[in-house]
């Protein structure tokens, strides 16, 4: 029963915080794990990659919980984290440092650096806190076209050239750039 | 190999060089970063360190100390500061078009909404169409009266008690499902009658207020009356949420930065805020009754201030500051508002049924061994003292399993008329404030350790009396009848 479940839950340690979807993942697949600002769309992509439902808001810290999924890329099977939303590597609230003990903890084998486009100047600390880390990070330029509409252009080559990571500019809520996004993970997943 | 990002000073390099030639053990990340981590002295980290290189540990901190010195301002903001230039020339050579600002419609809105003089009568309009009028008088009154009465009343119970007494003779047993407190006539009508219209409209009218990106401008509009009672403008979404469901709410209260304003967060919506079953059910109960339903979203209101004011004196740390991302303002998408209460009403009720029935059978239990007419008894003292007809104890215990339950159990006593005006409102506020649910008991237990949130009910169980006792003293010393 639920509710017995819930019981139960109440008094495990904080630290087996299970996704309200998918549970626990058994075995040795690969992971990926959405990071990136509160409010720029982690949930959706997350959504668009597993094919599974977390809820999705247009406000900041609707995922205070560790969701996990699965999605395929090419022929491989791998395990989707989506985490709650992180400024820096330094935490400063409780949902920052459940993020950050994800990447710490779970050592996953890709990142995925979901950015609002409109914010890149502000956001783009994290992607360089990520690759310093040494981290395989993949920088997301999500909301593209919110930013196109107010007449932002944006060279992702050029910011390619800088980071020596992949840029995919996406549109998480059309599916747009999602395909490209994958193919760029499947080029990561190969060299692995 | 060549860094994307230097430090400024030979002194930040040399020391991050350092210590990383003092580290050994692999903790996931490289060891620059947790190099740059323990620079800005991160508590977690540094005891990760601590733990895994014993020896060493003394000498980072040494180093840490001595790179301190170099600078006036704390580290962590010399090293983020480094980042953002780094960040801002790798952008300014990527960007090829950047637009100019102005004043688009949207901003100009959303302005308005953030401004007191315009945004407090916004936020009224808003509580009056998407709460009172959709919540209260529609899902509360117009939906729940169709199935409640037309569907239930008329129809399911007539006809499956006939069924039941033709199966199950014995009179005894008949009693657990379409008795007075059976499982169908009881426990599936509070669930499927009652709350499941309420909750599906809350959830309705929130999806679209939140997806509109209203939240975080309201979070802004009342942070100055927050920053009074402990809080920031963060804390308005928990507790708008909790207007949902207060469980919910609680585990939200995470994304609160510091521990003090946690726990005012989840005191405050253990007492004073009722969720949405409770809310529609309270609305339904004073409709028509306008005086009161000021008068308990008057005494409600004072509560919460009043609480948070005294809770924010009481427990030590700063005042919090503020700062919170503002997402644009959006159209809320159909399919999204569609799936997210389909997602959220689904979790709420099979979060409830279960329980609906279960207490359904605890009653039959407790009737058969005599142990619920001895807590409705024990009950009743409290009960006379807020000047309540004896009846409502029942309520009461209900209340103990979960609010909304117990507001439903008002709902009954109210349509068979045993309340006054003045009674029905000090039993709406009484209940309001009253004991959490137990999921949301478990939840503070969880999220606060057991000494708070076993603190926290002891606490509520005596105010909710005591505001109760005091506001019914109130009415009558003053001769007010409503």
């Amino acid at each position: 029963m639920d509710f017995v479940n819930k019981l139960f839950k109440g008094f495990k340690p904080t630290g087996s915080c299970c996704g309200k979807k998918g549970g626990e993942i058994r075995g040795n697949l690969s992971k990926i794990a959405i990071v990136g600002s509160p409010n720029v769309g982690k949930s959706v992509m997350f959504n668009r990659l597993t094919g599974a439902y977390v809820t999705v808001s247009n406000y900041p810290g609707t995922t205070v919980e560790v969701a996990r999924g699965k999605t395929r890329i090419g022929d491989r099977e791998l395990e989707v984290i989506d985490t709650p939303g992180m400024y820096s590597l330094l935490p400063i609230t409780e949902e920052e440092r459940v993020a950050r003990n994800i990447l710490i903890e779970e050592k996953p084998d890709i990142i995925i650096h979901i950015v609002d486009a409109k914010n890149l100047e502000r956001m783009l600390p994290l992607t360089l806190q990520l690759i310093e880390a040494k981290l395989k990070v993949v920088l997301v330029l999500n909301i593209i076209d919110e930013a196109e509409k107010i007449g932002m252009k944006i060279n992702s080559q050029h910011l390619e050239k800088d980071l020596k990571v992949p840029v995919v500019s996406t549109v998480s809520t059309t599916g747009r750039g999602i395909d490209i996004l994958k193919g760029r993970i499947e080029e990561y997943v190969r060299n692995m | 190999m060549s860094e994307t990002c230097k430090y400024p000073g030979d002194i930040l390099e040399n020391s991050l060089e350092k210590i990383e030639n003092l580290l050994g053990a692999d903790h996931g990340i490289s060891k620059r970063s947790i190099g740059l981590l323990l620079l800005q002295e991160d508590e977690e980290i540094m005891s990760l360190v601590k733990s895994s290189e014993a020896e060493s540990f003394a000498q980072i901190m040494e180093i840490v100390n001595h790179a301190k010195t170099h600078f006036q301002e704390p580290l962590s903001y010399i090293i983020s500061q480094r980042r953002q230039e780094e960040a801002s020339s790798i952008v300014s050579g990527a960007i090829e078009h950047l637009p100019k600002p102005g004043l688009p419609f949207k901003e100009k809105l959303s302005r308005v909404m953030i401004n007191p003089v315009t945004g407090i009568p916004i936020l009224l309009v808003i509580l009056y169409c998407g709460i009172y009028k959709f919540v209260g008088e529609f899902g509360a009154g117009t939906v729940v009266d169709f199935i409640e009465t037309d569907i239930f009343e008329n129809h399911i119970n007539p006809w499956i008690t006939q069924v039941v007494s033709s199966i199950i003779p014995r009179h005894l047993f008949r009693e657990l499902f379409v008795g007075e407190y059976g499982m169908i006539t009881l426990g599936l009508r509070y669930a499927v009658a009652l709350i499941l219209p309420i909750v599906t409209t809350f959830f309705i009218a929130f999806a679209i207020i939140e997806d509109t990106g209203y939240l975080p401008r309201l979070a802004l509009l009342i942070d100055r009356i927050f920053k009074k009672i402990g809080l920031t403008g963060r804390a308005v979404i928990p507790m708008v949420l909790g207007l949902g469901c207060d469980t919910m709410a609680t585990m939200v209260t995470r994304t609160l930065p510091t521990k003090r304003e946690r726990i005012i967060a989840t005191i405050l919506l253990a007492l004073a805020i009722p969720c949405a079953a409770q809310l529609g059910v309270i609305l339904s109960l004073l409709e028509g009754n306008s005086k009161g339903l000021w008068i308990w979203a008057g005494v409600v209101g004072l509560v919460f201030v009043l609480i948070g004011f005294l809770s924010s004196k009481v427990l030590p740390g700063d005042s919090p500051s503020f700062y919170m991302e503002i997402p644009p303002l959006r159209l809320p998408k159909l399919s999204n508002v569609f799936i997210k209460t389909y997602t959220r009403v689904k979790w709420y009720f099979m979060e409830i049924f279960p329980m609906f029935i279960l207490a359904s059978m605890m009653i039959w239990i407790g009737q058969i061994t005599g142990l619920f007419s001895l807590l409705t008894k024990i009950l009743e003292y409290p009960i006379r003292w807020i000047g309540l007809p004896d009846k409502t104890a029942v309520a009461f215990l209900f209340g103990f399993f979960r609010r909304d339950y117990g507001a439903g159990g008002l709902y009954d006593i109210k349509k068979a008329g045993l309340f006054t005006g003045n009674q029905l409102v000090v039993a709406c506020v009484t209940l309001t404030l009253f004991l959490p649910c137990i999921a949301q008991f478990l939840m503070n237990v969880k999220e606060r350790g057991w000494k708070t949130g076993v603190g926290i009910s002891v606490f509520i169980l005596l105010f909710s009396f005591t505001a109760g006792f005091i506001m019914n003293l109130i009415l009558n010393i003053l001769g007010i009848s409503l």
